[in-house]
């Protein structure tokens, strides 16, 4: 695989191209396994109106276009490369989700084409994140495989940084979105313990990023002084909002909700989106 | 912008990739404009009644042409013969989304086919 210095004048072999797609395609079914064996997300996908899951398909290229650009496999590319790779990624994600769902039998000759359509590419997306990153993280970094130490630099820009939690709190809270706990949690529960899980996601975005000493943690979030941790604390936690309403948004979970339900639906889901967020910001490098 | 790196493998996965992507965007996007806002309008289809060991089966067919999804539907089938009382029977449905059917049965312990049969909605939700 090519790095800035010398591939460039080699094609990869039909073998790096294959494992390639073989890291993709473990990566794409690790990550997004739950999500296909959820009855929730398939309801989501029938119910869904066709807008709504065009406007999930675009999000999420923009996603894998972030991803790619940022923490992708080939951190030289250009931009049509980096494009080109995504509509790769999401070509397999869709072949993936179809032939799972049919081997489940979510899939049948009786339901409606926009049916079939919609479970499919409602599922597809998450696999496709999942194949991005499978594709990226799990090489074992052969000779000239995934510059990690050229790529560093790229990673710690502020976007860069900005858009690897984000990708981190899209994969795990998309996991947890669509199920009908969050809004049981968020409708039982009261305002104080609302607060307390803020402050409980604040501590783990606190926890992962300056303290614990995760691998990765002091090449990748630079913070020496007391209110540059705080600054990156409380922007890790608003990433987490933000990716959390957006996906209860498309799953349906606003509609027809009072703005407190969902206001603690974005803070329960936060929790774990706000873990995805840190690690995202760390391990997904 | 320098040469793109690819071999024919890739080029062959991305062609697939993109075919896909857009016939799937293409078509949502179509199902979406040509699609109404109609509520489920749920219509019930019963077939020939069947023997069975102990009971006789009624096939039902429920389609729905509305727009919208129904959730929890229930269907009531009633037997009416001559003199006799009405017998019921009930069929419940979890989901029924825009234009999709569902096929189920009804049992009775007498024969329906020499009776008449009834089927209608009695209610449903929305998902």
């Amino acid at each position: 695989m090519p790095t800035r210095k010398s591939a460039n004048t080699k094609q990869r072999t039909l073998t790096d191209s294959l494992q390639e797609y073989g890291r993709g395609v473990a990566g794409g079914l690790m990550f997004s396994l739950p999500l296909l064996y959820t009855m929730e997300v398939w309801w989501t996908g029938i119910v869904a109106h066709p807008f709504r899951l065009v406007g999930y398909v675009l999000a999420t290229f923009v996603l894998l276009i972030g991803y790619n650009r940022y923490a992708g496999l080939r951190r030289d590319s250009s931009m049509a490369e980096v494009a080109i790779d995504s509509v790769e990624e999401m070509g397999i994600g869709l072949l993936l989700a179809g032939l799972v769902l049919f081997l489940l039998g979510r899939v049948t000759a009786e339901m409606s084409s926009l049916e079939v359509a919609g479970v499919i590419v409602l599922e597809a997306m998450t696999v496709a994140i999942g194949v991005s990153i499978g594709t990226a993280q799990l090489g074992a970094g052969g000779k000239d495989d995934e510059g990690l130490g050229e790529g560093g630099e790229l990673g710690t820009s502020f976007g860069g940084q900005i858009v690897m939690g984000f990708c981190g709190a899209v994969l795990f809270a998309a996991n947890v979105a669509p199920t009908e706990e969050v809004i049981v949690i968020a409708i039982e529960v009261s305002w104080l313990r609302l607060i307390g899980l803020a402050i409980l996601s604040l501590l783990v975005a606190f926890m992962v990023l300056h303290f614990s000493g995760f691998k990765g943690a002091d090449q990748f979030v630079h913070a020496d002084h007391p209110t540059i941790i705080l600054l990156g604390t409380f922007t890790t936690y608003s990433i987490a909002l933000i990716a959390s309403a957006l996906i209860l948004w498309f799953f349906g979970r606003f509609d027809d909700v009072t703005l407190f339900t969902a206001l603690a639906q974005t803070i329960v889901l936060g929790v774990p989106a706000t873990l995805g967020a840190s690690a995202g910001r760390l391990l997904l490098q | 912008m320098k040469k793109l790196q690819k071999n024919w493998l890739e080029w062959a996965v991305f062609a697939v990739g993109l075919i896909l992507v857009t016939s799937a965007l293409g078509y949502l996007f179509y199902a979406g404009v040509s699609m109404g806002n109609e509520p489920p309008s749920i219509e019930v289809r019963l077939g020939t009644p069947e023997p069975r060991q102990s009971n006789f089966a009624v096939p039902v067919t429920v389609l729905n042409h509305g727009d919208e999804t129904a959730a929890s539907i229930r269907i009531e089938v009633v037997m009416q013969s001559n003199g006799a009382e009405p017998a019921r029977g009930e069929l419940d449905i979890p989901f029924l989304p825009r234009n999709a059917t569902r096929d189920g049965w009804v049992t009775f312990d007498q024969d329906p086919r020499k009776a008449q049969l009834r089927a209608r909605v009695l209610g449903y939700q929305k998902p």
